[in-house]
């Protein structure tokens, strides 16, 4: 298939895809619980409650709803979180912010370590390393996060005090401006390098968390590519050529074995934004993930609803553009040999 | 192909290397670039976890506490939860919003730094009928505005912002408010002139002051910036002050960073005296995040209750406050008003299983008072007779009182009432991770431990699904748990939980159970009227020792008021009467 | 993890009987699994794990009247390992830690083989009806399937358990809805490639019908990397459904890993962290465990690694 055929294909199946997400979504609110339940109290006559009904028309039918629903979020109305006590579409920007800060901080850690851990291994199939490198890549994918999680607050909050909890301190935040909401790029914007570093400081612990998880995805799949390339036969008419083992790792394998682990980059992005959820609590990391958690455990029907809605999108958008890059990386490697 | 790698892996173990010295550089940095705040917490968080390993006390850190004041000229609080509006009109009571009302806003009465009494607010005088500013009938209230007081957007109070205030409320009358506290009993508001205001009542009540003018509903708030910010629409809340704040009190909002905090600063033109610090409250931290974060000293109060309470004991520089009660008794309601086929499928309890008062006794005997307030509350708390609070006027203290779990007594009343030993299911419903599931874990557990063949299912639910359950009418549940809106007035609590023909009196159908309906009502009724304080204490204690044997609750514990907060915090003071955390942070220095 | 890319369609040798053939991969399999340490210990973990799981009432005295739930000691309450009567000390509301632990792998079991049971199930139905039947049914099956995958698994399931309100049934409801998909996709790709082998296409010659050509020929040669799939989602989904718990949506006082791990982070601060640490620990070796078994399985199921052994 050309590559513009199936970037075409991807893209007009991608809104087919967005509606069947937002379907589910609104099927699932209207399951279990009342949408307005987080503004009830017992001391609500049944008008006032049908007065509040009436004012999110739950009176309408279902489909109806729907229609308000789609209409409302094409329109940029996500309606009112219970939990923010704001318009969702308010909120959303400063608590997207703080997640992606940590996601592209995570997918930094988790890059770095996967490829370096996997090319280890690869490089040494079968021996020593590669099984304790198996094990620790294979432990990240098992780590209950919300385990791992308070395992280093103890130790590195509680114990050593090394690094703090929370997304910055109340008085260095006061100090700048925050034209982005990424408190590392604000520092960098203001030339503030204490509130740099306090933003690096406050990252670290929750990236780390999450990064582990995605280096075991990175690490396994490098790893496997990398021991299929070392078996191809460029590899060994590289060798026969005398090249040295290291540049022939380096040159050629390596580079080729990065090609598909490039595809699963765009699945350790999705365990990054669901270990968010988890990181953020614990971490009290102000982000999407928290608010989400937040949400569930107060019902807040309007959040989730964007939140998954969103998260999927996102989910959605990132894996089309990784297997574009891959469909057409593949193709020039093919090219190439 | 290892010279290679092997150098790999260097430049991985040097990496790490990198950023352990970078991460040891700065905290050494720390103890020499001095004076920012956040510096000091690290250092003395280390120092006291050095000292804290072996539980032993080193005097290093302890002067290291007194000497160095983290976080000055600002008082830093933890609270449990985010508030979802910040305006009066709109908070519901017990609501994260009423902490930051109670300190930018005032009333025009207040309840005193140090008792259950009424002192002026924004009105000099407290009204009674010796001083005339209550009419003979007990129907018209006066109050005197006092003068010179500024919003905190310097226009000047007068008697129409009061007017306009409590009329606001009413006007809008947003169903999640509070606003019946002033609806149902005042008819008419007046200004008589530019300091002084008028209330008229529906019916005489010995409770309007303590139940409605102090109330966070009842708080005045400036007319010009709520008329230049959308005035005010009927059943619409008002966007522009549900997050901002023009009052008269001591503090100004200075910034609401959602999930983060909320900062407030003093606020210079304030009529009294004014506060000391600047105030950061940090928002929703978990309570473990709470005990640490003051035992590091970067919380100088925290919200807290008695389940954690224990967790700070003998933590360094910190002062544990566990004296007095809430006035929030945590009851699990005993549903009589079921209708056919509501109930939860497993349940197997008949509807009107708690019609008969030997169900509703033997519940009340086999409930483990003492392992709820022992366990869970760690023996911050105490028993409570149906149904006045301790600390409330009418609390009689001879009353007789469910303390002690009898299950023997348990077994014979359900034998009597043929439930044991075929035993039955029943479940109870309630909000997740609180005091509130604990009390039902208990209950649980109480009533499985008879020889009687019962199961009791304990659903811990989202607090929007419980509120939904909550608000329903009749409910739809045979038991659930939660505690009591707090009141200052004792006929508040009878007229919500103990009428039969009150809020919850019609919705758990009272009058199927109550051996004498009548009774009761009448002895509340006659109470609310009766001006003389000791007969009406008299009236209160009869109704305390008849719901004795005609409980409509298992009333789980009264809560004990428990606080911790910096020894470095000067003035600390707390009125369990005050929104929760009962806190002023207008009195503290530190 | 989508197993999919990476699994070889087995060949059909047509002369050995079937019964043998699958005797002797069986063997062969066996004896790969065993060489390889780290699925050794895999395995290991996880005989321990069930047998732990299948004789906690005889370990420990089952509570009553419901054995799933904490037994409450509201007398010992969070009381450090070693304490008389709670070897591995309470939580915050008297609840015995190892009790939990014990019992905890029985609720896991109890939920892995479950959802396993019912989304392998579904999946392999769907994903072969839409590889076998193909045309219009597979295009709409597949879009579904599709729709479900675009949903990251946690989010999905944190989001149905969170509208369904909390408890271990919708806890397992929740992850049989978010993790069928999977197996759909796999066993539909397994079928087409299958399909195109040249012994289906002789059976149907000989006039098989359809059914019997399932259940003969593709489904036998299709369900390995479904099997691998199963093995490591039998960690995934205690995985996520201690995470549902942590986060609160289990049942109160059930006796389940997340919940205590979750009861146990309150005693942190002051100390207290056997609550959260042993029930945390046994999560992370069951999801080790099956995802070094799984793991192992791709290994020796894949022939491209076969060759060079």
């Amino acid at each position: 298939m050309q590559i513009r055929d199936y970037v075409l294909r991807r893209l007009l199946i991608l809104p087919v895809l967005i509606v069947g997400v937002s379907i589910i979504v609104f099927a699932l609110t209207r399951i279990g619980g009342s949408p307005i339940g987080i503004y009830l109290s017992h001391e609500m006559s049944a008008e006032e409650v049908a007065e509040l009904e009436a004012r999110f028309h739950l009176d309408e039918p279902i489909p109806v709803q729907y229609v308000y629903w789609a209409g409302g979020v094409l329109s940029g109305d996500l309606g009112w979180s219970g939990v923010a006590a704001a318009p969702v579409t308010e909120v959303f920007p400063d608590k997207l912010a703080a997640t992606m800060e940590l996601a592209v901080a995570s997918a930094i850690v988790a890059v770095t370590l996967g490829i370096g851990l996997g090319t280890f291994a690869g490089a040494r199939r079968d021996r020593f390393p590669d099984h304790v490198t198996r094990v620790v890549s294979i432990s990240g994918a098992a780590m209950p996060l919300f385990w791992f999680a308070i395992l280093l607050l103890i130790v590195f909050w509680v114990y050593l005090g090394w690094f703090p909890i929370g997304r910055s301190d109340a008085q260095i935040f006061a100090s700048i401006p925050h034209p982005t909401g990424l408190y590392t790029v604000d520092a960098l914007i203001a030339g503030n390098l204490t509130a740099f570093r306090d933003a690096v400081w406050h990252l670290v612990l929750p990236a780390l968390t999450l990064g582990y998880g995605a280096t075991a995805i990175i690490a396994r799949m490098m790893r496997s590519s990398l021991v299929e390339e070392l078996q191809e036969d460029y590899v060994d008419a590289a060798r026969a050529k005398g090249l040295p083992e290291r540049l022939v790792l380096r040159r050629h394998a390596r580079r080729n074995a990065l090609i598909p682990t490039v595809t699963v980059i765009g699945l350790s992005f999705g365990f990054l934004l669901q270990g968010t959820v988890v990181a953020e609590i614990i971490f009290r990391w102000p982000g999407l993930g928290r608010w989400m958690a937040d949400s569930v455990l107060r019902g807040d029907q309007a959040t989730i609803m964007t939140y998954v809605l969103f998260t999927s999108v996102l989910f959605l958008v990132v894996n089309l553009v990784v297997d574009v890059i891959y469909a057409y990386l593949d193709r020039r490697v093919v090219l190439g040999t | 192909m290892t010279i290679k790698t092997t150098r790999g892996r260097w430049r991985l173990l040097a990496m790490l290397l990198a950023l352990a010295l970078v991460a040891a550089a700065c905290t050494s940095d720390d103890g020499a670039d001095t004076t920012a705040s956040d510096d000091g917490a690290t250092t003395t968080q280390a120092e006291e976890d050095d000292g804290g390993d072996d539980e032993t006390t080193t005097t290093e850190s302890d002067d290291g506490g007194d000497g160095e004041v983290m976080n000055p000229g600002v008082l830093v609080h933890a609270a449990d939860d985010e508030p979802t509006t910040l305006d009066p009109a709109q908070v519901e009571p017990g609501e994260g919003g009423e902490t930051v009302i109670f300190q930018a806003y005032e009333r025009l009465l207040e309840i005193a730094d140090d008792g259950p009494d009424l002192v002026p607010g924004l009105a000099t005088e407290v009204p009674s009928v010796e001083n005339g500013l209550i009419s003979e009938d007990g129907l018209t209230y006066t109050f005197p505005i006092r003068e010179d007081v500024v919003f905190h957007d310097g226009t000047p109070l007068t008697a129409d912002d009061v007017k306009y205030s409590w009329d606001r409320v009413l006007e809008m009358d947003l169903p999640e408010s509070a606003a019946g506290a002033l609806g149902d009993i005042v008819s008419e508001t007046r200004v008589v002139d530019d300091f002084t205001f008028e209330v008229d009542l529906q019916v005489p009540s010995a409770a309007f002051l303590n139940t409605a003018v102090v109330a966070m509903v009842s708080s005045i708030v400036s007319e010009d910036a709520v008329e230049a910010n959308g005035g005010i629409v009927a059943g619409e809340p008002n966007e522009y002050m549900q997050t901002n704040m023009v009052g008269t009190g001591p503090y100004t909002l200075v910034a609401w960073n959602r999930g983060e905090n909320i900062q407030l600063e003093v606020f210079d033109d304030y009529w009294g005296t004014p506060a000391n610090l600047d105030v950061r409250i940090e928002i929703g931290p978990t309570p473990d995040v709470r005990v640490l974060g003051l035992r590091a000293g970067d919380f100088d109060t925290i919200e807290a209750d008695p389940s954690f309470i224990g967790e700070i004991e003998g933590a360094e520089g910190v002062t544990i406050v566990g004296e007095g009660l809430t006035v929030e008794p945590i009851h699990i309601a005993l549903n009589l008003n079921i209708p056919d086929g509501v109930l939860p499928e497993e349940d197997t309890i008949p509807t009107d299983f708690f019609h008969d008062p030997r169900v509703r006794q033997a519940f009340n005997h086999a409930f483990d008072y003492q392992a709820f307030v022992d366990g869970a509350l760690g023996g911050f708390g105490d028993f409570n007779p149906h149904y006045i609070p301790q600390g409330i006027f009418g609390y009689d203290p001879t009353a007789p009182v469910y303390s002690e779990p009898d299950a023997a007594l348990a077994e014979e009343l359900l034998t009597e009432a043929g439930y044991c030993p075929d035993g039955f299911t029943a479940s109870v419903i309630t909000e997740e991770a609180n005091l509130f599931e604990t009390a039902a874990l208990v209950l649980k557990d109480s009533m499985e431990r008879l020889p009687c063949n019962i199961t009791i299912r304990v659903l811990a639910v989202a607090e929007a699904q419980f509120d939904d359950a909550h608000a329903q009418d009749p409910i739809e549940y045979a038991m659930w748990v939660k505690n009591a809106d707090p009141f200052a007035d004792p006929h508040a609590y009878l007229s919500s939980y103990v009428h039969p023909d009150g809020e919850w009196g019609e919705i758990h159908g009272f009058r199927n159970g109550y051996e004498d309906p009548d009774r009761i009502a009448q002895l509340i009724d006659d109470a609310e009227v009766e001006l003389d304080r000791d007969a009406r204490a008299e009236l209160y204690a009869e109704v305390q020792s008849l719901l004795y044997d005609d409980p409509m609750w298992v009333i789980a514990a009264q809560e004990g008021v428990v606080a911790a907060y910096r020894d470095w915090v000067q003035g600390w003071t707390s009125n369990p009467l005050w929104p929760r955390p009962s806190l002023k942070f207008a009195l503290m220095d530190k | 993890m989508d197993v999919t890319e990476r699994l070889p369609i087995p060949p059909a040798p047509p002369s050995e009987s079937a019964l043998r053939v699958r005797a002797r991969r069986a063997g062969e399999l066996t004896a790969n699994v065993l060489s390889n340490p780290t699925t050794l210990t895999g395995l290991i973990i996880i005989l321990l794990m069930i047998s732990m799981a299948l004789l906690a009432p005889w370990i420990t005295v089952p509570n009553t009247p419901d054995p799933t739930q904490m037994p409450r000691d509201w007398g010992a309450i969070a009381v450090p390992p070693g304490s008389p009567g709670h070897p591995l000390g309470t939580t915050n509301t008297g609840g015995d830690v190892l009790y939990g632990v014990i019992w905890g792998a029985r609720t896991s079991l109890r939920l892995s083989l479950i959802v396993v049971s019912i989304t392998v199930t579904v999946g392999v139905a769907i994903g072969s009806l839409a590889g076998f039947l193909g045309g219009r049914i597979d295009e709409i099956l597949m879009r579904i399937v599709d729709v479900f995958l675009s949903i990251p698994e946690l989010i999905f399931a944190l989001a149905i358990a969170a509208v369904l309100g909390p408890s271990f049934r919708n806890i397992i409801l929740a992850l049989a809805v978010v993790f069928w998909v999977k197996y759909a996709r796999i066993m539909r790709a397994q079928v087409i490639h299958v399909k195109q082998n040249e012994y289906v296409d002789a059976a149907r010659v000989i006039g098989d019908a359809p059914l019997r050509i399932f259940g003969k020929d593709i489904l036998p040669n299709s369900i390995t990397p479904v099997i691998v799939q199963a093995t490591l989602d039998m960690g995934n989904i205690v995985l996520v459904g201690a995470t549902l718990s942590f986060i609160g949506l289990a049942e109160a006082g059930l006796a389940e890993w997340g919940v205590l791990v979750s009861e146990g982070q309150a005693g942190i601060s002051a100390g207290r962290w056997w609550a959260s640490t042993f029930p945390g620990m046994m999560v992370f070796l069951w999801a080790l465990a099956f995802n070094l078994l799984g793991d192992g399985l791709r290994d020796v199921l894949d022939p491209r690694t076969e060759t060079s052994r």
